[in-house]
């Protein structure tokens, strides 16, 4: 098919193809035949934290001051009071009606993801096991420095990584205080672990669990890892999806920094009866409240799509949730929820395009 | 293999290599010093330091090729050697490069008239995203925008026009008025082909003084790096038929060995559809490998990145090609015309493709601190190639070579 003729069928028709992540051997992958990983009744997301950070201007000036969006983020003096952190529970009911729980991610700033988990009964959950096991997006500091409070419930909860961890990443698990010096070479703590982990850990890498791409959590749940590179020299990052019977495909990502529209590719071209639904999750889109014209492009395509539900939060940037419902995509309204948190994030907007702290959906 | 030089002298391979070697160890340490994330400058954030390596490669550009070196000594001498005009010349390149990024489009335009050229002046407009961070970023993509048609533009002028049409004229008149030529085409083709994607960096856009992306339908993305790609891939054609074609084909148009209107009408046409070619071949090479891309997709999948890893590619070709020229004689030296400059120029593309493989190579990790990976957003190898190329031109044109050229 011609280049115009197959953007205009996309534009047209919803249909889109590529393929995923961005490794030369995705064609040899994607030959390998559609995967059926079973179905879910429903998944309910509870967003627990969406707030990484509180003070977007202060979180850049970080960044910038020591050396742009390639720096190690190990390197960075962060503001610790600026940390917050992102997590979110997902519950999944089965077809037989089961409830069975995942968290996504543990947070950055221990008191934060503490005064979260305590609101909302997560060391409970996490002491008795009902919480089965934790998938870490990535190795972002606001998806992971964080892992001591869940740990500390929880040491031998089973976790699935990616696998392109750096040694600091390691270190920190396994236990360890780390800090990164300031301008006047003073040490300045960043992150700490007392409670090494010490249950199963499962490292994904684009392969699968059984060589066809995916890891299969439970029927109808699966993690994908896409090895892209990202920003202050983090790699790979681990996406959730979840097949929910006579509706479709979801895709629930941390920071999705392999871009939305290669996750919905990615399902459309490996998975069985694929049929888009919804998503959730950061998008990775204006985080640093810019605009570029290429956002634009991301609700063209998004737009194509035709999905059912976009819920969206953290590092999707207000700008683009607002334009893209605006622009006539399913964007779910959050609630003011959040205003009753000790601490909300300065680019916080009245218009609730975001599925914010404390909200809720149901796919 | 001839080792002889085109003008006739026995050239040693052996120098070049060792050159080569050295240069790129000065590019290293240049890269841990000023661009490495980790180490000491840190300006590779990216865009800000894609600013001044592309203004130090404008800065010599302008010195050798629009001004013939005015009013520097155009040739080293007994009385003014190579090293010394190597110091002048360099540090004339560089704080030429200060004047064009910090006075010419900070402290000036930016100031009293096209606010988006200066970060100061973004923050001071206010809004959302106006701070420090945002600010320099989008103004230093501007400014790398606006350079890159000044690119395209000077290296074409040089190959097509050449004097013309102020051959009768001394030195100082031809640089001026080359300067004001070039500068008049590059503001034309900025506004066409990059002012619309600046005009949409900020929210709301400044959808009064751009207009949407009107290349959007052909393109499949309303970034303009379409633009970017596309300057890139034209201008290594602009670069091979002037290193490694001899300044065929366009020679033949040549009047008293000067340049004429002709000859700058047919390279421009010529140089032009030959980069939509390589474009579109490059294009369709990556959706081998990565399938077709689409609006709004990201890293290999996105219409954009497809764009500029084109002009990417043709980034390292162009590197490839002054290695070939410079620092091993342009081999192979044949008598047959055709056959050596075929087989130039698959060397280039050859070398070219080497630097790729650098550069997505756990090597690049080391030597330059980058994360693994193709598509980063935010990283570009066209800032590496152009340092690169910017110290190969120093020592090649400024420094004539010293201290390992050995004619």
């Amino acid at each position: 098919m011609k280049r115009r003729t197959f953007l205009k069928s996309l534009a047209a028709t919803g249909a889109a193809t590529s393929l995923s992540g961005t490794g030369l051997l995705t064609r040899e992958a994607n030959a390998r035949g559609k995967v059926d990983f079973g179905e879910v009744k429903n998944v309910r997301i509870d967003v627990l934290s969406e707030t990484s950070w509180f003070d977007n201007d202060n979180l850049k000036k970080h960044i910038v001051d020591y050396g742009g969006a390639m720096t190690n983020q190990y390197d960075i003096p962060w503001d610790w009071d600026n940390a917050g952190g992102y997590m979110a529970l997902l519950t999944v009911t089965t077809l037989e009606g089961e409830e069975r729980k995942i968290l996504l991610d543990s947070g950055w700033n221990n008191d934060w993801v503490d005064y979260i988990y305590e609101m909302n009964n997560i060391p409970e959950m996490l002491k008795s096991g009902e919480i089965e096991l934790m998938v870490l997006s990535h190795w972002h500091l606001d998806h992971y420095w964080g892992i001591e409070s869940t740990l500390k419930h929880k040491p031998d909860i089973k976790m699935l990584a990616p696998k392109t961890y750096y040694p600091e990443d390691m270190k920190l698990l396994k236990g360890a205080h780390l800090t990164a010096k300031n301008k006047d070479g003073k040490d300045v703590h960043i992150c700490k672990n007392d409670v090494p982990h010490t249950g199963e850990l499962v490292l994904c890498d684009p392969n699968g669990d059984k060589g066809d791409g995916i890891y299969r959590l439970m029927p109808g749940v699966a993690v994908r890892n896409f090895d892209v590179p990202i920003l202050l020299r983090v790699r790979g990052e681990n996406v959730l999806y979840f097949n929910v019977k006579d509706k479709g495909i979801v895709t629930v990502t941390g920071c999705c920094h392999p871009g939305i529209l290669s996750l919905f590719s990615y399902a459309r071209r490996n998975f069985k009866g694929y049929k888009p639904y919804g998503c959730y999750g950061g998008l990775h889109i204006t985080l640093f409240e810019s605009w570029d014209p290429k956002f634009d492009d991301i609700i063209k395509g998004v737009k194509a799509f035709k999905i059912q539900k976009l819920a969206c939060n953290h590092c999707t940037g207000w700008i683009w949730a607002e334009k893209a419902a605006a622009a006539g995509i399913p964007v779910v309204k959050g609630t003011d929820k959040y205003k009753n948190y000790k601490r909300q994030s300065t680019v916080a907007k009245a218009s609730n395009a975001f599925l914010t702290n404390g909200d809720h959906i149901v796919f | 293999m001839d080792t002889h030089t085109e003008d006739g002298n026995t050239f040693n391979y052996f120098y070049g290599a060792i050159n080569l070697i050295a240069i790129f160890l000065i590019v290293w340490f240049l890269w841990f010093v000023f661009m490495n994330p980790n180490t000491v400058m840190k300006l590779y954030t990216p865009m800000y330091g894609f600013s001044l390596v592309v203004a130090l490669l404008a800065a010599i550009v302008l010195l050798k090729d629009i001004a013939g070196y005015y009013p520097f000594p155009e040739r080293s001498s007994a009385a003014f050697g190579p090293v010394k005009r190597g110091l002048l010349l360099t540090i004339a390149a560089f704080l030429l490069m200060l004047f064009i990024v910090y006075l010419f489009f900070w402290g000036f335009i930016g100031k009293f008239g096209i606010a988006y050229f200066s970060p100061k002046s973004i923050i001071a407009s206010g809004g959302m995203g106006a701070e420090i961070f945002n600010a320099r970023e989008n103004a230093s993509t501007a400014i790398v925008y606006f350079l890159t048609a000044f690119l395209w533009i000077a290296l074409f002028w040089n190959v097509g026009f050449g004097k013309w049409p102020w051959q009768q004229t001394n030195q100082g008149v031809i640089a001026w008025s080359r300067l004001f030529a070039v500068l008049f085409f590059s503001s034309i083709v900025y506004a066409i082909m990059f002012h619309p994607h600046v005009c949409y960096l900020f929210y709301p856009a400044q959808d009064k003084a751009g207009v949407l992306s009107w290349w959007e339908g052909l393109a499949g993305t309303a970034s303009a790096f379409f633009g970017l790609g596309l300057v890139l891939c034209i201008l290594f054609w602009i670069v091979a038929s002037n290193l490694l074609w001899e300044g065929h084909p366009w020679k033949q148009y040549e009047k008293n060995g000067e340049g004429t209107g002709a000859k700058g009408f047919v390279a421009f046409i010529l140089t032009f559809t030959l980069g939509v070619v390589i474009l579109f071949v490059l294009l369709q090479i990556m959706n081998y490998f990565w399938y077709e891309p689409f609006t709004g997709g990201q890293y290999t999948d996105g219409a954009d990145f497809r764009y500029i890893h084109a002009g990417e590619i043709c980034g390292f070709f162009i590197l490839a090609a002054y290695i070939l020229k410079y620092y091993f004689n342009n081999f192979p030296n044949v008598k047959i015309f055709w056959l050596r400059t075929t087989l130039r120029t698959l060397l280039a593309i050859g070398g070219g493709m080497l630097f790729y493989w650098f550069y997505y190579s756990p090597l690049a990790t080391f030597f330059l601190s980058k994360v693994p990976g193709i598509a980063q957003p935010g990283d570009t190898p066209l800032v590496f190639t152009i340092l690169f190329l910017s110290v190969v031109m120093i020592q090649v044109d400024f420094f004539e070579g010293w201290p390992l050229r050995k004619n």
